[in-house]
């Protein structure tokens, strides 16, 4: 009873919010953006004044302070030249928000305050937030709290990001051919989606928007494990980088490429035993770079450059040079590849190929064809050089011959989420799924979590999937 | 030594004083046994040599530890206070209680995933109360009892099948059963880990034997085929519409009915239009295929161009696929299964990054060759001695 009178005032009371604050709250970068209701009165053609979708700001998330103790709170990091030293504190651990001590002062900042660059009235504004999958009840509970209670927007909905890639034209994404007037479905029929960030690789199976929850794998080998483990491979062989994990990252993502024939390229930069001269060690065999570290008074950023053999050597003893150059072989190639073998560096969990496979033995097998047919990958950790390519051959090595499985990533991988999240809020799932402040305060959080927790649910597709 | 009659008494306080502490002494200690064997007689020949278990315990400890160190975020344990706003004097507002105690939490993701893994350990042991703790921490979603939505999904296929009897392909009576036993034999077959192949090879056989009975019902519908041929092309459904190959498709004609029946239809880049039996009716939850089939190809019927793809899926499976709760935050790691655990592990040197060919004596440490071994050396002599 009390419900009807509750959904009938709403619909004749305030319409539904016209802004819509999209976030991606990832755990080394916020994507952040706004979409708005074009007014009926315009065509989205000329709508001057404010356009319907603002594309995503990237907002690194954390507290930093660089060796001088001065600290950037989120997008002021922007101002910081010198990245030497630099320490970090973050919000998002393990891909949830854990400290929301440090994520209210962000978002504070970039949001809600008087010079907040992306400013917005929370209650007159809906927001839609990306979170990982599998997350814990008790994280999920407090980020709800929070949202209503702390910064009180009028309605939200918290889904998991996976699924909002689907909200995009995939098929575009994969070329397939098609008459040039088609117009994509949304959400995409049936995708796979693997999406490799900072903290770790989920695979999770969508079928029509809706994730197959219970094929929903996770690999924890994410960029942060893979910056680390860089730090730790330099250490050991040339100098001491555990306190500069800012450069590091850099060079791990200039640097490091995905390798498609680990063994031979192990082979080229083996220095080989005692005495013996390798011809590939010596002239780097097309694998080894140069990077020179940034110095912090001419150079802020690292450069890596072709291998020059003699070069580094001479740097060392600082006969002509003031560059410190770092000479990276094998740990171009040997730190993503902890994505496909994590067991390299001795942890008990399969690679993102054999990731898919223990993903879709979950699922029937009629799926399969099609779900193999349209991977999709993103995540910064896909921006590796060849790493579609490898994920491609492994995976098609596992089925049958007569699979087809294809592999693409978007674009931008990293705002890839974003743009399906920007999608689904003007799509009428977004409609469906979304919880009002008052319905909040009627209804408390455990309801909130669990009709988060149900998805769209079911529906058949008669009407939405019409000709 | 000369106390002048001094005797030191020990107490049960234990001091913490640089370089040496006074302990308590209770009974016989391990440590000291094993420094004062009872029979010092040929003790250097008796003392055990280091066993594989020691240095495969060592490993094992290096490695977790290891991958502890690789998992932090920070090297160092920043303590970053939040900087004051510019400007703003902050008019503290009033927090909910809510809000105040999430704040004020300076739990970790450890911490929050102890918790929750305690609140499962008492949900088994006591029901009751882990219940009472799941309202207080409003976590609902997570309770594994959550209700699938109901729904009439076992009869609805047949239903809505048996309402729709004049768009369909006139098909043994037999079908609405075979299918599903077809299914089955597949579904244990995917559940013993088989390839696809596999599974379609076992279905096959499952429904040769079938094809007796099935083979009269078989005749008399492909009599009527040719009548209704064109509704079955329009009904036929599409198993794979984003297939890049689909230019090239090609229609196949009946095959064989014990064929057909077992196998079913076709690759990912063929569509086979008149098997509409293995598809969902209209209101189910995949939607039906409406454009039009491939052109027939003259091949087609060949049986060595006739290519396979795995039964279709049910819609109660699709049904309790997408109803189903998430997995918990443990659930859904992916662990090693038969195959990882069948391959041995690959080793890398640890100072170079070659293939570890080599393993140390004295810590099981893998190093490539002579050079890397002599590095490892002088770092092994100074962690574990001579």
């Amino acid at each position: 009873m009390a419900g009807g009178a509750k959904a009938k005032r709403r619909s004749a009371g305030p319409a539904p919010p016209a802004t819509t604050l999209v976030i991606d709250n990832g755990a080394n970068t916020i994507k952040a953006g706004f979409v708005r209701d074009v007014p009926e009165g315009q065509s989205e053609g000329n709508n001057d004044q404010q356009p319907a979708v603002d594309g995503p700001r990237i907002i690194p998330n954390f507290i930093a302070r660089d060796r001088h103790r001065r600290t950037f709170v989120g997008s002021e990091f922007e101002k910081c030249k010198d990245f030497g030293e630099m320490a970090f504190r973050r919000p998002v651990e393990k891909g949830f928000i854990v400290n929301w001590e440090v994520q209210k002062e962000i978002w504070e900042r970039e949001f809600f305050d008087t010079k907040a660059p992306q400013k917005c009235d929370p209650s007159e504004t809906r927001l839609i937030l990306a979170e990982q999958p599998n997350s814990l009840p008790a994280l999920q509970a407090h980020c709800d709290q929070m949202v209503y209670e702390e910064f009180g927007f009028a309605s939200y909905y918290r889904g998991i990001g996976p699924s909002f890639n689907a909200y995009q034209d995939i098929q575009g994404i994969f070329r397939t051919p098609r008459a040039p007037d088609t117009v994509p479905q949304l959400p995409a029929e049936v995708i796979l989606l693997i999406d490799s960030g900072y903290s770790h690789t989920t695979v999770t199976p969508i079928l029509q928007g809706r994730p197959l929850q219970p094929a929903i794998r996770r690999l924890d080998v994410g960029g942060r494990l893979m910056t680390n483990y860089l730090t730790r491979l330099l250490s050991v062989r040339h100098f001491d980088m555990r306190n500069d994990p800012y450069i590091v990252n850099e060079m791990k993502e200039s640097a490091c490429y995905v390798s498609l024939d680990f063994k031979g390229d192990l082979e080229k930069t083996w220095k080989g035993t005692r005495g013996e001269r390798r011809q590939d060690y010596l002239t780097g065999g097309g694998i080894a770079k140069d990077y020179v570290l940034p110095d912090s008074h001419t150079r802020f950023h690292g450069v890596v450059r072709d291998y020059e053999p003699g070069v580094s050597a001479r740097a060392r003893k600082g006969a002509i040079s003031t560059e410190d150059i770092l000479t990276l072989r094998s740990e171009r190639f040997v730190v993503p590849e902890l994505l496909f073998n994590p067991s390299d560096i001795g942890m008990r969990q399969p690679g993102i190929a054999d990731l898919v496979m223990q993903s879709l033995s979950v699922v029937p097998i009629g799926l399969w064809p099609s779900l193999l047919a349209n991977i999709v990958v993103v995540g910064g950790n896909s921006l590796f050089e060849g790493f579609v390519q490898r994920l491609q051959t492994e995976i098609a090595q596992r089925m049958p011959d007569s699979c087809t499985v294809r592999v693409v990533r978007p674009e931008d991988p990293i705002t890839s989420t974003w743009h399906g999240a920007a999608n689904f809020a003007r799509h009428e799932h977004a409609a469906k799924l979304v919880v009002t402040k008052q319905e909040y305060e009627e209804h408390g959080s455990g309801w909130v979590a669990h009709k988060f927790a149900m998805g769209l649910g079911v529906d058949t597709c008669k009407g939405a999937c019409g000709p | 030594m000369n106390n002048f009659g001094v005797i030191e008494v020990a107490s049960t306080k234990t001091k913490n004083a640089p370089g040496w502490a006074y302990v308590p002494d209770n009974g016989p200690s391990l440590a000291a046994a094993a420094l004062q064997p009872v029979n010092r007689k040929r003790a250097a020949r008796n003392q055990t040599a280091l066993s594989l278990s020691d240095v495969s315990a060592r490993q094992d400890t290096k490695i977790r530890k290891d991958l502890e160190a690789l998992d932090r975020d920070i090297h160092k344990d920043a303590n970053i206070t939040i900087p004051p706003k510019p400007g703003a004097s902050r008019a503290q507002n009033k927090y909910t209680p809510n809000v105040r105690r999430i704040l004020q939490s300076q739990k970790t993701f450890a911490n929050h995933l102890d918790d929750y893994q305690a609140l499962l350990l008492q949900a088994e042991t006591n029901p009751a109360t882990a219940a009472a703790l799941l309202n207080a921490a409003q976590s609902k979603a997570a309770t594994p009892t959550t209700v699938a939505r109901g729904s009439p999904a076992p009869s609805a296929s047949s239903a809505t099948a048996a309402a729709t009897p004049a768009i369909r392909a006139p098909t043994p009576t037999t079908t609405p059963t075979a299918p599903t036993s077809k299914r089955s034999a597949a579904l244990a077959k995917r559940a013993a880990a088989a390839a696809a192949k596999e599974a379609r090879e076992a279905a096959e056989k499952a429904a040769a034997e079938k094809a007796e009975a099935e083979k009269a019902a078989a005749e008399e519908a492909a009599a009527k085929e040719a009548a209704a041929k064109e509704a079955a092309a329009k009904e036929a459904v599409k198993t794979e519409p984003e297939d890049p190959s689909s230019g090239n498709d090609v229609e196949m004609k009946d095959a064989p009915p014990a064929t057909t029946e077992g196998a079913a239809p076709s690759t990912p880049d063929v569509v086979v239009p008149t098997q509409p039996q293995a598809y969902p009716a209209d209101g189910t939850i995949l939607p039906i295929y409406k454009k039009a089939p491939p052109t027939p190809h003259p091949g087609d019927t060949d049986p060595l161009l006739i290519s396979h793809v795995p039964p279709f899926p049910s819609d109660d499976e699709l049904r309790a696929l997408l109803t189903a709760t998430p997995l918990s935050y443990l659930e859904a790691r992916a662990g090693w299964g038969d195959d990882e655990a069948r391959y041995p592990v690959r080793m890398f040197c640890e100072v170079c990054g070659y293939w570890g060919r080599v393993r140390c004596i004295k810590c099981g440490a893998r190093v490539c060759a002579l050079d890397c071994l002599q590095a490892h050396r002088e770092e092994c002599v100074t962690r574990y001695g001579l």
